[in-house]
């Protein structure tokens, strides 16, 4: 591996590469050594035009960008000279002469890579009296995107991401000189199944979502890490919790799931968490069969009644359960162990699969369904046909997903069983046939590991507590399995 | 065109008054492809490149790089096709010598490129000609017919066993195609915009694969400097700058046109003797040595010879040998904003400095034309130029800074006085 010199320290790199990309894969970029940059992305082609990376390399006369330069052994580089600095200060006053400033009203500011650069490198005045170049407003390139011309710097990312990613290649720059504009090839808007990522590679408030437009100040949110839970991929995100609630997903680094991306299905799931078909309270079924709303401690004691009386009086077997694969490895551990418990092992979780889309988006529409699988929640089938055999008297149940085809289809063959127990975080037609409800959390309200598709474990931590009744599904299992625990004789004596 | 001849006549131009020449059967009189037949049946490409390297002729497209290095730059070992790229996009304001050498010589080009192509084992050459040019693109689309119907062109040309063919290609009128990288995007379809470098051409040109691009008229030097020797070449010119030029003159002279000349011929004289000096007994004021983009020199320093090694002493370049002549009743404000408003118009828009820069600079010395410019305003001017030097993707935004600051280097006093006088303290009752 070449060592090179940057700022007088010396730095084992990566061969073939770049030094900005040596600098990104020994994480010093803009974190240690700071060389800011526009155009250029981690995971996108190398454009060269923004020219801000600038960078003084011994032995060569002129300055270089770092984005384009490949590591040489031996080679000094200079990053904070006087001349990089002067260099740097040219390219954020030129890169402002038609920027309208618009901060205060726009949406970027607080994340503004030309604000923050403009502050870090550039002038402390501006020296232009010049009107500034007048651009589009509020243009919706698509359903997702909308564009201000006017606060365009014309970096590209957005271009080579449609061109290199989704292949798709709606974005194009249009005219030459300072009369270029970002716009779409004629008569195809952006519409991609990831075209929101254009937004998060804008360094500026150029492209935003219409989903996220002004609906927070940025610096109103805490970021808190999470995981995208609508497929088996496990993509990394931030959570963006203001108010009390989660107000949007932006994509996590991280270059062993999902690089810098999401898919916009993912990022508009965190709409799920604050969705008003969320099950807010724990209910039991009355006398009448009406559901009454009841305390979490009720609810739990009433499901250890209907799992006890249903052994006692037929033994562990007839207690059955269908995991969920939205559930965290912690909240599955503690299924494990109370079917060990119960000594019961009929068990499974039913998988949502669709087509996967080549890039990020998974067949499994699970963000746990490996970890189900990992923690023995395998093939629902044997559950269903003992169900349909009339095999099982009690059935605890996290999710929804065994409504869907090919699954159970619907809520019929549950009709005729002594009782359902259901953990969930959505309203359902499960409620129907459900003698006990009890409200889940989402991973964001809870969190926890899940494993994704190819078996690595993430564990986030929660972003939020939820503003009802709702409670950690491994909480509720751990209480279930005390509360039996004082009465299984099975458990006493050990006959799992 | 057509008709007009160059006053003064070299090698190169010398036949141009014959319209004969124009044509297969008159190029064929007068020895023409004897030179390339000798080149393809007797001599190694190599052994071309090294008379070629030895001659020192330097590349006529405004950067002067010597051509024979830059044909030695293509590999050697390569399996696949090669390109010869000839550079017929002739856009720099002041600049129009190419456009003569095609419509009156296109055969000599064709011998120069057959060469060129057999020295760096290109199999096909693009002949990319400027949008505008359409005189030119249909004369040598006519004489790419004659070649090819006389076996110059083709799977055996001229008798050799190098196949070769030329294509003519027309661009769309972007000054920034004749950037050769940016040629060759708008060669392969695409936005005329420059490439990063390296790979240069050599290594990636044109499709991918190994290109050597160079001028129409470096081409057209090519079969005389084989057929006369390395010597008889470096014995014309400079001992740096061997050869001769078209020199291309316009403006305020009494006889405009094109004059082939050796390279070190004095401003002076090519002004004064050959072109006639400057009309209506007025003086002369400045001039803008090589086209536009060539930082302009006050009357007190045309004593200087047309050949970098001098020109460079005087902060200036030979360019492409488009010297624009401006008398006493020349605003040099209103020249800065009829250069910076062609250079704000033909930026690409890649470059950050390139097309902020051109646009700034545009307005500002517009804003000092009208009279609204302030005293800070100079100093601005000729900082945001410096800003816009050397750190961009191609030389463009270098060609948009250097006249402003030629400009203010000797011509301070007038936009000075453009402050003060709040407009043009000059008559303006001529029409520029």
């Amino acid at each position: 591996m070449p060592t090179i010199t940057v700022d007088g320290r010396r730095l084992e790199v990566p061969e073939g590469s770049t030094l900005l990309q040596a600098l990104d894969e020994l994480g010093l970029l803009m974190n240690g050594v700071d060389v800011p940059h526009y155009c250029w992305h981690p995971k996108l082609s190398v454009d060269g035009s923004c020219r801000l990376c600038q960078v003084e390399i011994e032995g060569v006369p002129k300055l270089q960008i770092a984005c384009d330069t490949p590591v040489a052994d031996g080679m000094v580089v200079h990053t904070t000279s006087e001349r990089v600095q002067r260099a740097r200060e040219g390219v954020m006053e030129l890169l402002l002469v038609n920027h309208p400033l618009d901060c205060p009203i726009c949406d970027q500011a607080g994340e503004c890579k030309l604000q923050d650069y403009a502050v870090d490198y550039g002038l402390d005045h501006a020296r232009t009296r010049e009107p500034r170049r007048p651009g589009r407003k509020r243009v919706e390139l698509g359903p997702t995107i909308v564009f201000d011309e006017e606060r365009c710097i014309l970096c590209r990312r957005c271009v080579r991401f449609c061109r290199e990613v989704p292949e798709t290649g709606e974005l194009v720059v249009e005219n030459r000189g300072d009369r270029s504009r970002i716009t779409t090839f004629p008569g195809t808007p952006l519409d991609n199944p990831y075209s929101m990522n254009v937004a998060d590679v804008c360094p500026v408030g150029a492209l935003t979502t219409r989903d996220f437009r002004f609906k927070v100040r940025v610096w109103d949110l805490d970021e808190v890490p999470g995981l995208c839970t609508g497929c088996s991929k496990g993509c990394n995100v931030h959570v963006g919790v203001a108010r009390g609630a989660v107000q949007r997903y932006t994509p996590r680094r991280n270059d062993q799931v999902n690089e810098t991306w999401i898919c916009d299905e993912g990022r508009l799931s965190y709409r799920e968490i604050g969705a008003p078909d969320r099950i807010t309270r724990p209910a039991v079924r009355d006398a009448e069969g009406r559901m009454q709303p009841v305390s979490i401690a009720r609810a739990i004691e009433r499901a250890a009644e209907r799992i006890r009386a249903a052994v006692l009086r037929e033994g562990p077997a007839v207690v059955a359960a269908l995991a969920s694969p939205h559930a965290t490895n912690e909240d599955l551990t503690e299924l494990r162990r109370l079917l060990d418990g119960i000594g019961t092992a009929t068990s499974g979780a039913a998988v949502v699969e669709g087509e996967p889309d080549g890039l990020l988006l998974q067949a499994e529409r699970a963000g746990n369904a490996r970890g189900a699988r990992d923690l023995g929640f395998g093939d629902p089938g044997l559950v269903f046909e003992k169900i349909r055999g009339g095999g099982v008297r009690v059935l605890l149940v996290m999710g929804r997903d065994l409504l869907a085809e090919p699954f159970l289809g619907g809520t019929d063959p549950l009709a005729s069983l002594d009782a359902v127990i259901l953990l969930d975080t959505h309203r359902s037609a499960l409620e129907q046939v459900a003698d006990v409800v009890i409200p889940g959390r989402m991973l964001a309200e809870k969190g926890g590991s899940m494993t994704n598709h190819a078996g690595l474990v993430q564990r986030v931590p929660a972003a939020l507590e939820p503003a009802f009744d709702a409670h950690a599904e491994g909480a509720v299992l751990a209480r279930l399995r005390a509360a039996l625990e004082l009465v299984l004789p099975a458990r006493s004596e050990g006959a799992a | 065109m057509g008709q007009t001849a160059p006053h003064v006549c070299g090698y190169l131009t010398e036949r141009f008054s014959d319209d004969a020449f124009g044509s297969f059967a008159g190029y064929r009189e007068a020895g023409g492809y004897e030179t390339a037949r000798h080149a393809l049946n007797r001599m190694t490409p190599e052994e071309v490149i090294a008379v070629v390297k030895s001659s020192g002729l330097q590349g006529r497209g405004g950067a002067s790089f010597p051509a024979g290095l830059k044909w030695s730059f293509m590999p050697t070992d390569d399996e696949g096709p090669s390109y010869l790229v000839c550079n017929a996009d002739e856009s720099e304001p002041g600049s129009f010598k190419d456009r003569l050498l095609m419509e009156r010589g296109p055969h000599q080009l064709l011998e120069g490129l057959l060469i060129a192509a057999w020295a760096v084992g290109a199999e096909t050459t693009f002949l990319y000609v400027r949008g505008e040019y359409a005189e030119a693109a249909s004369v040598l689309a006519r004489a790419i017919g004659e070649a090819r119907a006389k076996g110059v062109l083709g799977p055996r040309a001229l008798g050799s066993d190098f196949g070769h063919d030329v294509v003519l290609v027309r661009g769309a009128g972007a000054y920034i195609c004749g950037e050769e990288t940016g040629l060759l995007e708008s060669l392969e379809g695409k936005k005329g915009q420059p490439r990063r470098k390296p790979p240069y051409p050599a290594q990636r040109g044109a499709f991918g694969r190994p290109t050597t691009v160079n001028n129409v008229e470096t081409f057209c030097h090519v079969p005389h400097i084989l057929k006369n020797g390395a010597d008889w070449f470096r014995g014309i010119g400079t001992e740096q700058s061997p050869g001769t030029l078209l020199f291309g003159v316009s403006g305020h002279v009494v006889r405009p046109g094109l004059y082939e000349l050796p390279l070190g011929t004095r401003l002076d004289e090519i002004l004064f003797e050959y072109a006639g000096g400057v009309p209506g007994g007025r003086r002369v004021k400045g001039v803008i040595p090589g086209g536009i983009s060539t930082p302009i020199l006050p009357a007190g320093l045309l004593d200087v010879r047309m050949a970098n090694e001098f020109l460079r002493e005087r902060h200036t370049l030979l360019g492409t040998g488009g010297i624009m002549v401006m008398d006493e009743t020349t605003c040099m404000v209103r020249v800065g904003c009829i250069a910076s408003g062609f250079f704000r118009d033909e930026s690409c828009g890649q470059c950050t400095q390139c097309r902020e820069g051109t646009g700034w600079l545009d307005q500002l010395l517009h804003r000092l034309e009208r009279g609204d410019g302030s005293d800070g305003d100079l100093a601005l001017l000729g900082d945001v130029a410096d800003k816009m030097e050397g750190g961009t993707i191609c030389s463009f935004a270098d060609a948009a800074a250097w006249p402003v600051q030629g400009l203010l280097r000797h011509f301070g006093d007038e936009f000075a006085g453009h402050v003060s006088a709040r407009g043009c303290p000059l008559d303006q009752s001529f029409a520029l």
